[in-house]
């Protein structure tokens, strides 16, 4: 009976743990020689322990009281027949317990199932042998890779690539599994010739399993595929890098300090202006680095209002000096800014090197000033006008003639503010539209009544950015007039020249005219004893002869001949004048001595005298106590100064002046001694001031004069004696005729 | 007894001129158109006190010809006549006393001054010893 009910307990127990073992089985299905191998029913407990241990305590809940009825039903089943029913109806019953309990068996299960599908985790196993035996369904999903390629496999034959790379990493790896450790987050990369997915990380954690004797089963654990982190790291190091290439790469200083001045960022440019390394500069305080203190301090000081006051700060020009000791100029904008990892605000900066711009700045400005300056020291009126003639540019002459500065005449009409050169507005066009200066040589104008000379050139302007021209103006009045007194100089010198070739040749005739002249006169003279007696012996009276002459005219006609000749003489004379003479007459001659001769000279002058009353003249000294003598050919400036005297004389006589008087007034002057006579009579007018000095310009009627004084005295001073004999007069305000006279005998010819 | 002037001078009518106003004032005047006359009267007896020479003579200069008779005739003084505007006086003939008062431009305006220059100095021969 006893042996019946251990065999029933036995069998309906294998009945009935059966589909107990059957809830288990999805867990392990895929190691099914594992259930027939030598310890069945331990592994789905040791695989979860926690609800193993719950299903296996239920097991045991449910197979006892399933032994006791099976045992009771056998020893009662003969004699409980009756009660069969009953029993059949308790054991529906039990049944439906027993379902009660597999549903939640099952439920537990699933629970367990779901866990591990939806874990980014897989778990696996391996063998003693270090192969992978058991690889759970999230594997697949995780990594894509097929459990066949890896099952039965070592985990470095999975990694044939870092094998070779890396052969340290898994030396150590395999070391530890050989001694049977655990480990945790090992990270590799997988290689499978097999696989179309490779190169997946994978990081493993493992411990090794030991059975109840203590005997090394192989190794258990989990593994997540940490690719996509790997990437994401590996993207964002790359990120990280081209934007560090980037900011090293560009020529500019970038850097970011924080509050204390240490460098959290630098860039090449910035590194190499202090002359250290990227990381040698970063989380170095400015202020040790930087050589000179002065700017250091101002740059700390920027650094720190940026910070404080959360707004951008450019700073346009600031001198940075590098370590080499070279200063350079840098335009620097800081802006604040929250560098990750650190709260506080920290300022970053970008400085250009603004150098060469401000060098180049600069040079333009002193060539702008360069230009200003040249335009300006020229002596000529420069004028900028643009096409329409409105005035652009004014040097400094220029400003001095129109008295309006340069800014003032700006955008005036240039015949506005220059009528003399109103006229030129056509030139202007001209110049522009062909493109060549246009000259307009001696253009005259008026500059307070007196007649002025001007040179006159238009220059169209060809540069590409500006059109419009140039108007020079240079006054050439003075040289006008050196011009026409040289050409009347060379005159002078031709007639000079053809004056002394022919003067013998004149003499002679002249001399007879003149000494026959006087013969006739002087041998008809009644008063004469040889006259008288030449008479009487022919029987004439001599005074009758001498009353028929001067009856008719003859007398006069005689004296006629007479003052022809001797006016053709002293024209010879004068024109004998213009011809060089040697120094050799030169001496040092008392000025205040010749001036008194020559007015004694004046006073017995048989002209000055007889036509024009030289004693009603008031004759005013002005002598320079200073001044003694003066080196000159004593003869001609006597000749020259009373040839003065006598047209002032006679100017004086002509025009009736009603208290005459010439002043005789000399100065010493820095290079000349000035000898001045001057007249109160009526003056000239320009026309004839211009002329004055003229070879046979008179304004005397004809016979009054050689129309050659003047030239003579002219050509004595200025080519005898290289001094300037210069005129000034105003009609109706007498005229003043200037000697100068070298006061250095150097200067003399 | 009237003392003779020599006058040499290519020019007829100066000549005649010059004879005519100093026979006028009372010399003896002999007159030639060249040099070489004029040698040939003084050679011929010919003497005189002073000469008035003209400078652009037919068969030499004038320099020459007052070297020659100065040579010749040392007691003999020379006026100079000249219508030369640059003639200088050569430093020879200045040192035989001749100066620029001898020197007399032509065209003569008036004789006079010439003719009391030969008064002068033929009155200086007569007192020098």
């Amino acid at each position: 009976m006893a042996v019946l009910v251990a065999i029933g307990a036995l069998s309906l127990a294998g009945v009935v743990v059966t589909p107990s073992l059957a809830v288990a089985a999805p867990l392990s299905d895929r190691t099914p020689d594992r259930q027939i191998g030598d310890e069945p029913p331990a592994n789905p407990i040791y695989r979860k322990p926690d609800t193993m241990e719950a299903v296996l305590r239920y097991a045991t809940w449910i197979l006892v009281p399933l032994a006791v009825i099976a045992v009771a039903a056998l020893l009662w089943s003969s004699l409980l027949r009756r009660q069969v029913a009953q029993r059949t109806r308790q054991l529906q019953r039990e049944l439906n317990e027993r379902r009660q309990v597999e549903m939640a068996l099952r439920e537990s299960e699933a629970r367990f199932r779901d866990v591990t599908e939806a874990a980014s985790d897989w778990i696996w196993e391996m063998d003693e042998n270090l192969r992978f035996t058991y690889l759970s369904e999230r594997f697949y999903a995780l990594t894509g890779i097929a459990p066949r390629y890896v099952l039965g496999r070592a985990r470095w034959e999975l990694a044939a690539g870092e094998l070779t790379t890396d052969p340290e990493k898994w030396r150590r790896h395999r070391q530890l599994l050989e001694q049977r450790q655990p480990f945790r987050d090992f990270v590799y990369q997988t290689r499978l010739s097999d696989s179309h997915r490779e190169g997946r990380y994978l990081k493993v954690s493992g411990k090794p399993i030991h059975d109840a004797r203590g005997q090394f089963g192989g190794y258990r654990g989990t593994g997540t595929d940490i690719t996509e982190q790997v990437e994401a790291e590996k993207a964002l190091h790359e990120s990280e890098l081209r934007l560090r290439r980037i900011i090293d790469l560009v020529p500019h200083m970038i850097f970011a300090k924080d509050r204390y001045g240490h460098f959290l960022l630098a860039n090449h440019a910035t590194a190499t202006a202090y002359g250290m390394t990227i990381e040698a500069l970063t989380n170095h305080s400015h202020r040790l680095i930087h050589r000179t203190d002065a700017e250091v301090e101002r740059m700390l000081v920027d650094d720190l209002e940026v910070i404080e006051s959360g707004v951008s700060k450019l700073i346009a020009e600031e001198a940075f000096t590098d370590h080499t000791g070279h200063t350079r100029t840098m335009q620097t904008i800081k802006i604040p800014f929250i560098e990750p990892g650190l709260n506080e605000t920290a300022v970053l900066g970008v400085s250009i090197d603004i150098t060469e711009q401000k060098h180049a700045k600069e040079e333009v400005a002193r060539m702008r000033l360069y230009l200003r300056n040249i335009i300006d020291s020229m002596p000529s009126i420069l004028i900028g006008v643009d096409p329409w003639g409105y005035i652009t540019v004014l040097n400094q002459p220029a400003e001095e003639v129109s008295g309006l500065s340069w800014e003032t005449a700006q955008g005036r009409f240039f015949g506005d503010v220059f009528p003399q050169l109103e006229n030129q507005f056509e030139q202007v066009r001209q110049a522009i539209h062909l493109g060549r200066p246009i000259k307009t040589p001696r253009m005259t104008f008026d500059v307070h009544g007196e007649l002025h000379y001007a040179d006159v050139m238009v220059y169209p302007l060809m540069a590409e950015s500006a059109s419009g021209a140039v108007i020079r103006m240079d006054d050439v009045t003075a040289r006008v007039r050196i011009e026409s007194m040289m050409v009347q100089t060379e005159k002078m010198l031709s007639v000079g020249g053809l004056a002394a070739g022919m003067a013998h040749e004149i003499n002679n005739p002249l001399g007879v005219i003149l000494q026959g002249s006087q013969n006739v006169l002087r041998r008809i003279d009644p008063d004469m004893p040889q006259n008288r007696e030449a008479a009487a012996s022919l029987g004439a009276d001599l005074n009758q002869i001498n009353r028929y002459l001067a009856e008719r005219g003859i007398l006069h006609f005689l004296e006629g001949i007479r003052e022809a000749g001797s006016r053709a003489a002293k024209i010879v004379t004068d024109m004998l004048s213009f011809s060089r003479r040697s120094e050799s007459r030169f001496s040092l001659v008392d000025l205040e001595d010749m001036l008194e001769t020559v007015l004694r000279l004046a006073a017995s002058d048989y002209d000055l005298k007889k036509k024009y009353d030289f004693k009603r003249i008031a004759i005013e000294r002005d002598y320079d106590a200073s001044l003694r003598v003066v080196y000159c050919d004593k003869t001609e400036i006597e000749q020259v100064i009373l040839n003065l005297l006598k047209n002032a004389a006679q100017a004086m006589a002509e025009d009736g002046t009603p208290s005459p008087a010439i002043l005789l007034r000399t100065r010493r002057e820095p290079d000349a001694v000035l000898i001045e006579v001057i007249d109160n009579g009526p003056g000239m007018d320009q026309k004839t001031l211009n002329r004055v000095f003229e070879p046979f310009f008179t304004t005397k009627e004809v016979g009054a004069g050689t129309g050659l004084g003047l030239s003579v005295s002219y050509f004595i001073v200025t080519e005898q004696h290289n001094g300037r004999l210069s005129a000034t007069s105003k009609p109706g305000q007498g005229a003043c005729f200037s000697i100068r006279l070298p006061s250095s005998r150097e200067a003399l010819p | 007894m009237t003392a003779w002037v020599l006058i040499v001078d290519d020019e007829e009518m100066i000549r005649d001129n010059l004879k005519a106003y100093l026979e006028d004032e009372g010399w003896r005047v002999a007159a030639f158109a060249a040099v070489a006359p004029a040698l040939g009267w003084l050679r011929q007896g010919g003497s005189c006190q002073v000469c008035i020479m003209d400078m652009r003579l037919p068969d030499m200069d004038g320099n020459t010809a007052i070297r020659i008779l100065n040579h010749l005739y040392p007691g003999m003084e020379f006026l100079i006549h000249t219508g030369s505007s640059s003639y200088s006086l050569p430093e020879d003939l200045r040192a035989l006393g001749l100066n620029e008062g001898r020197i007399y431009q032509k065209p003569l305006n008036d004789m006079a001054p010439l003719a009391a220059a030969v008064r002068m100095l033929a009155a200086m021969r007569e007192t020098r010893p």
